[in-house]
């Protein structure tokens, strides 16, 4: 069974064939980052624009080195995300799949994340409390098994991600700011600057937007400031909290493993430290897989395809869509 | 067969023509809905037309200018298409349409195909007659829109922007007709009249709206 993913929900391009749900025979991925950086975030009339252009090339690119004409059936991605970029993937799905004759499904984005590692990780052993962090999200849940879900908590205003982006855009280090502070701070000690790890004892919430007034004032009052010390006490901040609650609930619901997941898994500091925070395997993904791909999305609608059967063509997008957490706690 | 996709303006609608002929069409005032009504309403299209997509030869989307959600509905949903099936694709554009339908309604004099651009302004392509080619579109003001077509006495102005700034227009001496919405049944004509005199459509990843503005540079700090 040859699932045809696709992903258009911030600002990649993705498309992707997997079979038997694990798979991977292409994956590609057509980055808008150049596209963003220079106004320091996504763009979202500029995403949607790019995304009609680069779509149809990156699913030709994926059906020839998969080697195929038609797949079994076209998965995507119908939110959460930025709704003009949504549609673009959602309609060509839809025109893919009356075309090919075959099932269309439509993948919750946050599920397919959660697939990463189910591609990646042969002896995965649940069930695994997941980490996903990135620019759009910040999510602790518990996964008893694929399809099987649970949130811990969440972020109460700034993603991760879009604290690394913000705090590096204030430093003036570019865009994306995660790999600009990780690169940086190898340079700074971690300890220059205490910032505050907002909630670090209660639950397992996330709350950046205070970090990153913070570093501002911490700038302000310090202007000498070393930008590599700065960027590393930041950096050591966010890996510290996110660590520190992902490590609580690997102990409080019984978790066989930690699985990091989102652009901000890429993060040097936290997939060093990740291991050291738990006593139970750690599971990082690949780059590749950490950042959003089609390949994730096309594993998830393998296995919703199975479970809930095909998603009717009047499907909409949902940019605030959520995961359906039916699993109960501990 | 030619299967027509419009989704430029607010009406989701969708026609297919044999030879030159439209022979089924549908439409539904989509209410921003475009995305979820537009693949089931080319299903139904087709059914009761008792045609396959297989007999479907070429695609035909109205590629603007007018609201950018809904024309990147319908271009997605016509690359996906046409990628699935193996064809190319007729790229009509919203003005077009507007004057085509004018002249089929009788209409002997110039035509201004004005679209809604939203924020204040429109978008504009005249005709100076029925045999005469559509001007390239551009975004202007409706009163100095107005104004300027004022000065060419017997035009009559058009579509979804003519009907919003009816009172300019009308004030300054226009005649403002009824067609408002770009129609799927002129745009298969359109289309199946160009591809009868030898033009070839184009492969599905060349297809580009016709936005006529620069993207709004606002970052959307993603909260989910
Ligand atoms: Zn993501």
């Amino acid at each position: 069974m040859n699932v045809l993913g696709i992903e258009t929900s911030c600002d990649e391009t993705a498309a992707a064939v997997v079979s038997e749900g694990r798979l991977v025979r292409s994956s590609v991925v057509s980055s808008q980052i150049d596209l963003h950086a220079r106004f320091g975030g996504v763009v979202p009339e500029i995403a949607g624009r790019a995304h009609v252009e680069l779509l149809m090339p990156a699913v030709e690119e994926a059906m020839a080195r998969a080697g195929i004409e038609r797949p079994d059936a076209v998965a995507v991605t119908y939110g959460p995300g930025l709704v003009g970029s949504l549609l673009v993937g959602l309609s060509a799905a839809k025109g893919l799949a009356m075309a090919w004759r075959v099932p269309f499904v439509g993948v919750n984005h946050l599920e397919a994340h959660l697939f990463a590692p189910v591609i990646e990780e042969p002896g995965l052993t649940w069930p695994l409390v997941v980490l996903l962090v990135s620019g759009g999200h910040t999510l602790l849940v518990k996964a008893t098994a694929p399809g099987r879900y649970r949130l811990l908590g969440q972020t109460l205003d700034d993603a991760a991600g879009e604290a690394f982006d913000k705090v590096a855009r204030y430093l003036g280090l570019g865009y994306p700011g995660g790999p600009a502070i990780d690169l940086v701070a190898k340079e700074g000690d971690s300890s220059a600057f205490s910032f505050p790890r907002a909630m670090l004892d209660e639950g397992y919430d996330f709350s950046f937007s205070g970090l990153k007034t913070s570093v501002v004032r911490t700038v302000e009052r310090h202007p000498s400031a070393s930008t590599p010390d700065v960027a590393a006490s930041f950096q050591e901040a966010v890996v510290d909290v996110l660590l520190t609650k992902a490590a609580r609930a690997v102990r409080a619901v019984g978790a066989r493993g930690l699985c990091l997941g989102g652009g901000v898994a890429a993060n040097s500091l936290l997939r060093r430290r990740a291991p050291e925070a738990v006593d139970v395997p750690t599971y990082l993904p690949s780059m590749t897989m950490c950042t959003d791909n089609a390949a994730m999305v096309a594993a998830a609608g393998t296995f919703r395809l199975a479970h809930d059967g095909p998603s009717p063509l009047s499907l909409a997008v949902d940019p605030n869509l959520f995961l359906d957490f039916s699993e109960p706690a501990g | 067969m030619l299967l027509g996709i419009e989704t430029a303006a607010g009406l989701v609608g969708v026609a297919l023509a044999d030879a030159d002929r439209p022979i089924a069409g549908a439409w539904l005032l989509g209410d921003r809905r475009h995305a979820e009504a537009l693949a089931p309403a080319i299903d139904h299209v087709l059914s009761q037309a008792g045609v396959t997509l297989g007999d479907v030869d070429a695609i035909a989307v109205d590629v603007g200018p007018g609201l950018f959600t809904g024309l990147r509905v319908g271009v997605a949903t016509a690359q996906g298409l046409a990628e699935g099936l193996g064809i190319g694709i007729v790229e009509v554009t919203s003005v077009e349409v507007l004057a085509r339908e004018a002249y089929g309604c009788g209409w002997k004099g110039p035509v201004a195909a004005v679209v809604d651009a939203r924020r204040g302004e429109v978008f504009v392509a005249r005709c100076a007659g029925e045999r005469t080619r559509v001007e390239p579109p551009s975004r202007c003001s409706p009163s100095a829109l107005a104004e300027e077509l004022a000065s060419v006495p017997g035009t009559l102005v058009v579509g979804t922007g003519a009907q919003r700034y009816a009172a300019v227009f009308a004030g300054a001496g226009l005649e403002v007709g009824s067609i408002a919405e770009p129609s799927p049944r002129v745009l298969v004509e359109i289309a199946a009249g160009r591809l009868g005199t030898g033009a070839a459509p184009v492969p599905p990843a060349a297809v580009r709206p016709v936005y006529l503005r620069e993207a709004d540079a606002r970052i959307n700090w993603v909260q989910r």
